[in-house]
């Protein structure tokens, strides 16, 4: 009994404050009373139940505190809508941008690809590989429980049947081996998907499309299971559809369809070259499903090891010598796979942009409540003096702190949802490849909650310390304005503010690196006019060319086009100008010099172009010559014949050092190229200067035109006489032969520019977003802090100090803080910008350029400290301006 | 003091209608109220403790019941205790219910005068 006893005291002293300060002494006296009888009456049993009852007692009564408080804090907040509404507005944009960013870019990272079902298991190679490289990693049993080969972002001419005599239209998909959607772990939507038993050489063609292609092509039409569609002038079969929303597997942009490897090369030129036996032709992405209990680590080390053995075996020396890792794999089960490596620098990048964002948003809000806190004292003061303990006083304003921070919380997740919808309007110019499906979803409003709850309760316990750290009496007497000791250096107030004006500035200038850099980038400087320059592409091997014929046609068209009378000058590409493809991991070259103690490698990007390219861009070279016809002609690997190579100026100092790049010899791990000339560093359509090989297009790509087909650039007076002339030649030869994405030059750089015009959106949004949260925070922090000094204000002007006086005190002040919080921004962002550039490149152009850049450098800071100043003036000369008498009086 | 406001509390929990049962007749402190309750059901409604001042409680927040100023003779009172009495809107409450429990007691009472056997003799 007396251990009953001891219990029930114990469960007395856990109920609430409250209900303790009026009912604990009596629960104490009526259960020992109670306890007694009962024991006596009902045995054990009935101390079981009185204790049961205290203990089922207790959670309700807490539930009843916490529902007071919420019911108090929104009385509170109603009452005073201003601050509520700049509290929700500050929570909800800063929670809304940050849900907005991570449902767009982290979600892209981390969602599993949509129906399949070893998402989680699979992995990728860092680089492509050769088909019989691939059926090694195959017969690893041990290893991968499954291993497809995939080529990615390979075009179709897709015409569909029924509609006879209609253009084909270009349609994106993926070669894959049949076992492909057995690796991922994906049934079939209707009909079937490829498999590794049907699907057999020789058989009749068979292809498999995405629900996008048979919704927006076929019109959903159930019954299209077993009809034939023409693929590059080949009849095939569709057996199957995808599940709605897979979008293909190691692709950023949505694949329409999926070829298997076994269709002839007629079908897909890809294939031809006999793609599948070569060991060299490193033409094939992995997309290996982990054996159970096999980590992405032990796979790595594994087909290491395999890889330089093979490479052992087929002789090639250079990569022996290279001791560099030879396998890099990386998770392949999300949207857009990212190597291991990378990853954690873009996700730290956002993760650093939003946490200033949220860490702005938060500290405006715990200013706001701080400043209420202080006009709260007496409150609180007469609440702590009637008996309410302190914790209960935290409790409730950390309940007013994250009851603000929900409804922004609820603001923010509606802003996000705008967003998101705006964006996905704003991002489709005509002819951009589709963008994939990218709504917020729960996962994001989920995330929504989360942020808020927890910074509701991070940033307002600070506050609610600050303002129950009161002693009654004298808060009693003085009211809000008893702090009369001098300023704390480091208080609370003078950290908020300039925590405020660091992180404002640091916001500010990163973006505004990032948005400059991008800015200045885009503008290409091309000597000549833009819109004259038409871009065409031609693909004879898709129109149904054999490689002989299509090789034959590339050898008479520059003829041809020469004898036009509208063409002014033009030239053949295997990718348009400016566009820098660096998809394939980079072209390393390696200065071939015997003497040399050890070899120069340099990893440049490639571009493939024909005879008087650089003519056709009024581009002289700076030495030497550019690729004439007979350069053309030659066929790569043949005889170990050097073949020509033209760098641009960034390439050559990168190889050659300030000495001489002509006539120097080069080799890649395939072939050895002689330099002929030199040309102007230009930027691409990006805006980065990158370091450029070019090299001549070959008798190879002809007969195997890339997935863009071969890019006819022609100039004349006009865009529309450059194109007519070469319609009316390419007619002239063949009129079954399809032009496609014709446009001028402008408008193709148009077009490459739309990637970097979102993101200017996104940086351009964050910043301004800042700017906005940053001066309704600091409008807050100080006019809170000139608030709390109205008294020292009056006995000031009292005792004879003259209004400017005053303003003059209170704006010094400001200015210092705002000083030290600039140069903390200043360092911060170059800080960061320092972090970011090492790490990936694409950063490193943005912020060379803008660190550079006198405006942002001076601009940036200067409006920040203006608005903080304004913030201290306004609210110091409302001060000042009061009867001093009032104001020493007031409360 | 609306008849709306009176009739939204009915019907009255249990516990509730016993607390104030227990104060019709007079003020009277938690553990009073306790012991009347259990005198008055021969046992049979006990209010445990925790229940009992969780009761008095949303009462007092109801405005159904109130503190009583008014202290016993000196000689009874302890001090640790506190009195409570209904309050205007509490009595009404209380005779509302009391009503309804009327009623409901003669509509059994009918139904046994027109030969209905109930298991209540």
């Amino acid at each position: 009994m007396n251990f009953a006893w001891r219990i029930y005291q114990r469960l007395a002293q856990a109920f609430p404050h409250e209900f303790k300060m009026a009912f604990g002494d009596e629960m104490l006296q009526a259960g020992e009373e109670a306890m007694r009888q009962i024991a006596k009456r009902h045995g054990v049993m009935g101390l079981v139940r009185l204790l049961l009852d205290m203990a089922m007692r207790l959670p309700i009564e807490y539930a009843n505190e916490i529902r007071q408080d919420l019911r108090y804090g929104a009385r509170a907040l109603a009452k005073s809508p201003g601050f509520a509404l700049v509290g929700i507005v500050s929570m909800g944009l800063g929670i809304g941008l940050t849900t907005n960013v991570y449902s767009a870019g982290w979600s892209m990272l981390t969602r599993p690809l949509p129906s399949a079902a070893h998402a989680s298991r699979l992995v990728t190679a860092e680089n492509p590989v050769s088909y019989p490289y691939l059926e090694q990693y195959r017969e690893e049993k041990g290893l991968f429980s499954g291993v497809a080969a995939v080529e990615n972002g390979v075009a179709f001419n897709v015409t569909l049947q029924g509609a006879l005599g209609a253009k084909p239209e270009r349609v994106f998909g993926q070669i894959v081996s049949p076992d492909y959607f057995a690796v991922l772990g994906i049934p079939a939507e209707r009909g079937r998907v490829l498999s590794a038993q049907l699907e057999k050489p020789g058989d009749v063609p068979v292809v498999v499309v995405s629900d996008r292609f048979w919704r927006s092509r076929l019109n959903a039409d159930p019954d299209v299971i077993g009809h034939t569609i023409r693929i590059n002038g080949q009849n095939a079969t569709i057996v199957g559809i995808t599940p709605r929303k897979f979008d293909g597997a190691l692709s950023p942009t949505p694949v329409e369809m999926f070829v298997p490897t076994t269709v002839p090369a007629a079908l897909a030129p890809e294939l031809g070259d006999n793609v599948l036996r070569d060991r060299n032709a490193k033409e094939f992405q992995t997309l290996m499903y982990l054996a159970p209990g096999v980590t992405i680590d032990e796979a790595e080390a594994a087909l290491d090891g395999i890889t330089r053995r093979m490479e052992k075996e087929d002789g090639l020396a250079l990569q022996q010598a290279d001791t560099s890792k030879r396998v890099v794999l990386f998770a392949a089960g999300t949207r857009v796979p990212i190597p291991r490596k990378v990853k954690p620098a873009i996700i730290g990048f956002y993760a650093v942009l939003m946490g200033i964002v949220m860490g702005i948003a938060c500290l405006n809000l715990a200013t706001m409540l701080l400043a209420r806190g202080a006009g709260r004292r007496k409150e609180l003061a007469i609440r702590l003096g009637v008996g309410a303990s302190r914790f209960r006083l935290i409790r409730q304003m950390v309940t007013e702190g994250i009851l603000l921070s929900l409804l922004g919380g609820v603001a923010g997740f509606a802003m996000a949802y705008g967003l998101s919808n705006l964006n996905m309007h704003l991002q489709q110019p005509a002819g951009a490849p589709l963008l994939p499906d990218l709504a917020v979803d729960w996962h994001a409003a989920l995330f929504a909650l989360m942020l808020a709850v927890v910074c509701g309760i991070a940033f307002s316990v600070a506050p609610a310390l600050q303002a129950t750290k009161t002693d009654v009496a004298p808060a009693l007497k003085q009211g809000s304005a008893l702090q009369l000791s001098g300023h704390r250096l480091f208080g609370l107030r003078n950290l908020a503010m300039g925590a405020q004006v660091a992180g404002s500035l640091l916001l500010l200038l990163t973006t505004g690196f990032l948005v400059l850099g991008l800015l200045r980038g885009s503008s290409v400087p091309a000597q000549f006019n833009q819109k004259a320059m038409v871009l065409v592409s031609i693909d004879p091997v898709r129109d149904g060319y054999s490689p002989e014929k299509a090789q034959a046609l590339f050898e008479e068209l520059p003829d041809r086009l020469r004898g036009s009378q509208q063409v002014r000058s033009f030239a053949l590409a295997a990718q348009p100008p400016f566009f820098t493809d660096d998809e394939d991991g980079g072209f390393a070259l390696t200065v071939d010099d015997a003497h040399a103690a050890s070899a120069v490698q340099q990893s440049v990007a490639k571009e493939t172009v024909g005879a008087g390219y650089f003519g056709a861009l009024n581009e002289t070279p700076l030495a030497g010559r550019e690729f004439v016809d007979a350069d053309d002609r030659g066929t790569p690997g043949v005889g170990g014949v050097a073949m020509p190579i033209v760098l641009n100026e960034k390439a050559a100092k990168g190889l050659f050092g300030s000495g001489p790049a002509l006539g120097k010899r080069l080799r890649s791990d395939r072939q050895m190229y002689e330099v002929v000339g030199v040309v102007r560093a230009l930027k691409d359509g990006s805006g980065i200067v990158q370091p450029i090989a070019y090299v001549p297009l070959t008798a190879h790509d002809f007969a195997r035109p890339p997935a863009g087909g071969i890019t006819i650039l022609a100039r004349s007076d006009s865009a529309a006489d450059a194109l007519s002339g070469v319609e009316s030649v390419v007619g002239s030869i063949d009129p079954k032969l399809t032009l496609f994405n014709a446009q001028t030059l402008s408008e193709y750089l148009e077009l490459t520019r739309s990637g970097m015009r979102s993101a200017l959106r996104t940086y351009g949004g964050i910043g301004l977003f800042g700017l906005i949260l940053s001066a309704v925070g600091l409008a807050g922090v100080t006019a809170y802090a000139v608030a709390q000094r109205r008294k020292e204000i009056g006995i000031r002007m009292a005792l004879g100090a003259r209004k400017a006086q005053v303003l003059q005190l209170v704006l010094r002040e400001g200015m210092s803080l705002i000083a030290v919080g600039s140069v903390l921004g200043f360092l911060g962002a170059f800080a960061l910008a320092r972090a970011l550039s090492a790490v990936t490149t694409a950063f490193a152009d943005a912020f060379e350029v803008g660190t550079n850049a006198p405006l942002l450098l001076v601009g940036a800071p200067l409006l920040l400290a203006g608005l903080a100043l304004l913030a201290c003036y306004v609210p110091a000369r409302r001060a000042v301006m009061i009867d001093p008498l009032k104001s020493l009086r007031a409360e | 003091m609306t008849e709306a406001r009176v009739q939204g509390f009915l019907p009255l929990k249990t516990q509730w209608f016993h607390i104030l049962l227990s104060l019709a007749s007079g003020e009277q402190h938690g553990y009073g109220i306790m012991q009347d309750v259990l005198q008055r059901t021969v046992g049979k409604v006990r209010l445990w403790p925790a229940t009992l001042y969780g009761s008095i409680k949303r009462l007092i927040e109801a405005e159904l019941i109130e503190e009583s100023d008014e202290r016993p003779a000196p000689e009874e009172d302890d001090a640790r205790r506190k009195y409570y009495r209904l309050t205007k809107l509490g009595l009404r409450v209380l005779d509302a219910e009391c009503e309804r429990l009327q009623e409901l007691v003669s509509a059994i009472q009918d139904k046994r005068n027109q030969g209905t056997k109930l298991m209540v003799t």
